[in-house]
């Protein structure tokens, strides 16, 4: 069967929701190809760091959304992996090779933190794991501070990255290319037998026990599936900023991964992508009407009342609502087709 | 030889001791029933043979090995199926995937067991793309059953399955039942004495955590003074 053909059948075996879905995807692709083509600096870095923002809100879903696991030193991971970058370039030097062992060390130092995490949420429960997370975030951002003579402490680290990274066009498809990547990878561990028994346990974990799931090792796949994603993520924005400070491993970024997603649609894993996407453009739309008004130098109000806004009105966040109206959707055509219900 | 033999269990939940000495032994391809008022300690049975709950004292054997101490996901693994009371199936899920997320391991003879428990449940076919959570108790109740027939347990453990449900459609379960006790050993608590009868050929009667009766299911049916006795019936 020649290629046309395939693509034929392909198309007219889609539903029109599907037919508009791929279009739009497509649309966003390649908007996303022209945009450093047609835009400043701060445009494409802007959009770059969204695009990060998105793979770090999406390792964060795939333990609060998919098992269920509340991790509130999630910076540990984004800043830990800024801080590898940063770190081992300004002592070894700025080089590709140096760049590749910060990569993986990021992933070793992730793994070593998800194990731990891994191995107490099974003795200790999920809401002191939720706690202990949060101090071990708060503990490396202390070890960050004092280690002043290798990290600067809080006055954060400035160094230069090997080339191409220092390229912001190049930095843009890099990040374009990361995020496709890691939503692949995240996508087809959801749709795994492994993604099933995380949603098991998220669901009931007593459940899943008795049909014989070890629930402690799903979760520390999760917990390392996430952890070295959102490592690599951290990566990618400190090669991005050129600079990392304790902020990275502060509470602050771990509401923000939690924000994107649950706004996005917890549990939805894209729903990440779409909410990094609206806080970050809305937030630079805020910062930008600082010159209208003083009011919008506090932003944070408006955020508050978009979250409220989202809560109330999609609980389940941007993608949540989405699917429930398909679904609803297919319901109603079913119905209308005279298939019993 | 017995597939299951368990003696003077002691099973206890926090502070308190629930069972107090069940001694146990069913055979391979048999169907038996534990019966036994509210509150006497036959879903704890299950739960402990499950290691859901802990152990005190006392033995149980599974197929040549010791059950005691073992992680309920592996006594599952050993070829023990349980249904529990409350089903346990995933509300947010449908049929197909509550199926599918129980497979071990996927081959030709799952994909026949799944054929199987389809055209043992017709219900569960018709509705296979429906979520759980818009069930009957009845379907719930086939799901949980069926389920836990997918990777061919060597027994399965049936915690009250008419809990509920209307006499019609317990009849229907208890039909399904006795056609999977044809191919499978069965260990079934239930309340409901008529649906014992049509399953189960032996019994055990379970009083404050001890076996105190064993006999044959027929011979129940027939002693009166028995099932006053022990069952308040």
């Amino acid at each position: 069967m020649g290629g046309e053909k395939i693509m034929k059948n392909y198309i007219s075996g889609l539903s029109t929701i599907e037919k508009i879905e791929k279009l739009l995807l497509l649309a966003v692709f390649v908007v996303l190809v022209v945009v450093p083509h047609v835009s400043g600096t701060a445009t494409i870095t802007m959009v770059s760091r969204i695009m990060i923002f998105a793979v770090y809100a999406m390792a964060y879903d795939i333990l609060r959304g998919y098992i269920g696991v509340i991790h509130l030193g999630f910076a540990l991971f984004i800043g830990g992996g800024a801080y590898f970058v940063g770190i081992m370039i300004s002592q070894f030097g700025v080089s590709l090779p140096v760049l590749l062992m910060a990569v993986v060390g990021t992933a070793i130092y992730s793994a070593i933190w998800a194990l731990i995490v891994g191995r107490i949420s099974g003795k200790s429960g999920l809401l002191a794991t939720a706690m202990i997370t949060m101090a071990f975030a708060e503990i490396m951002r202390s070890l960050m501070t004092v280690w002043r003579t290798v990290t600067q402490g809080e006055d954060g680290l400035t160094f230069r990255v090997p080339s191409p990274f220092d390229n912001r066009m190049f930095m843009f498809y890099a990040s374009l290319a990361f995020m496709i990547l890691m939503a692949f990878v995240l996508y087809k561990f959801t749709k795994s037998p492994t993604g099933r028994v995380w949603q098991a346990v998220r669901e009931n974990e007593q459940r899943a026990i008795f049909l014989g799931y070890d629930t402690n090792r799903a979760r520390t796949i999760a917990l390392l599936v996430a952890s070295i994603v959102g490592g690599l993520a951290g990566v990618m924005f400190g090669l991005l900023n050129r600079f990392v400070n304790t902020d990275l491993l502060g509470m602050q970024m771990t509401y923000n991964a939690m924000l994107y997603s649950l706004l996005g649609g917890s549990g939805t894993l894209f729903g990440a992508i779409l909410g990094s996407g609206v806080v970050v453009l809305f937030q630079n739309l805020l910062l930008d009407l600082r010159g209208v008004h003083f009011i919008f130098e506090r932003w944070l109000l408006f955020f508050g009342g978009l979250y409220i806004v989202v809560v109330m009105f999609m609980p389940r966040g941007i993608m949540g609502f989405y699917y429930d109206w398909k679904e609803k959707m297919a319901y109603k055509k079913r119905v209308k087709d005279g298939e019993k219900v | 030889m017995s597939l299951l033999k368990v003696s003077n269990l002691v099973s206890y939940i926090g502070l308190f001791t629930i069972l107090h000495g069940v001694d146990m032994e069913i055979k391979q391809g048999e169907a038996v029933a534990i019966l036994g008022r509210n509150g006497a300690g036959k879903t704890t049975f299950l739960r402990s043979v499950m290691g859901l709950v802990k152990t005190r004292s006392g033995s149980m054997v599974f197929d040549g090995n010791p059950l005691v101490g073992k992680p309920p996901h592996k006594v599952s693994r050993m070829g023990i199926g349980y249904c529990p009371e409350d089903y346990g199936v995933f509300d947010h899920l449908t049929i197909e995937e509550n199926l599918n997320l129980a497979v071990h391991k996927k081959n030709a003879a799952t994909a026949e067991r799944m054929d199987y428990i389809l055209d043992l449940f017709p219900d569960l076919k018709k509705a296979h793309k429906r979520n759980a959570h818009t069930l009957s108790g009845g379907q719930r109740q086939m799901l949980s059953v069926g389920r836990s027939l997918v990777n061919d347990p060597k027994i399965i453990l049936i915690d009250e399955p008419s809990k509920g449900l209307a006499p019609v459609v317990i009849e229907k379960m208890a039909l399904a039942l006795k056609e999977i006790s044809k191919k499978s050993t069965i260990l079934l608590v239930e309340q409901n004495f008529h649906m014992a009868t049509i399953v189960t050929d032996r019994y055990y009667i379970i009083d404050e955590g001890r076996t105190v009766h064993t006999g044959m299911m027929k011979d129940l049916e027939n002693d009166k003074e028995l099932q006053q006795q022990h069952l308040g019936l």
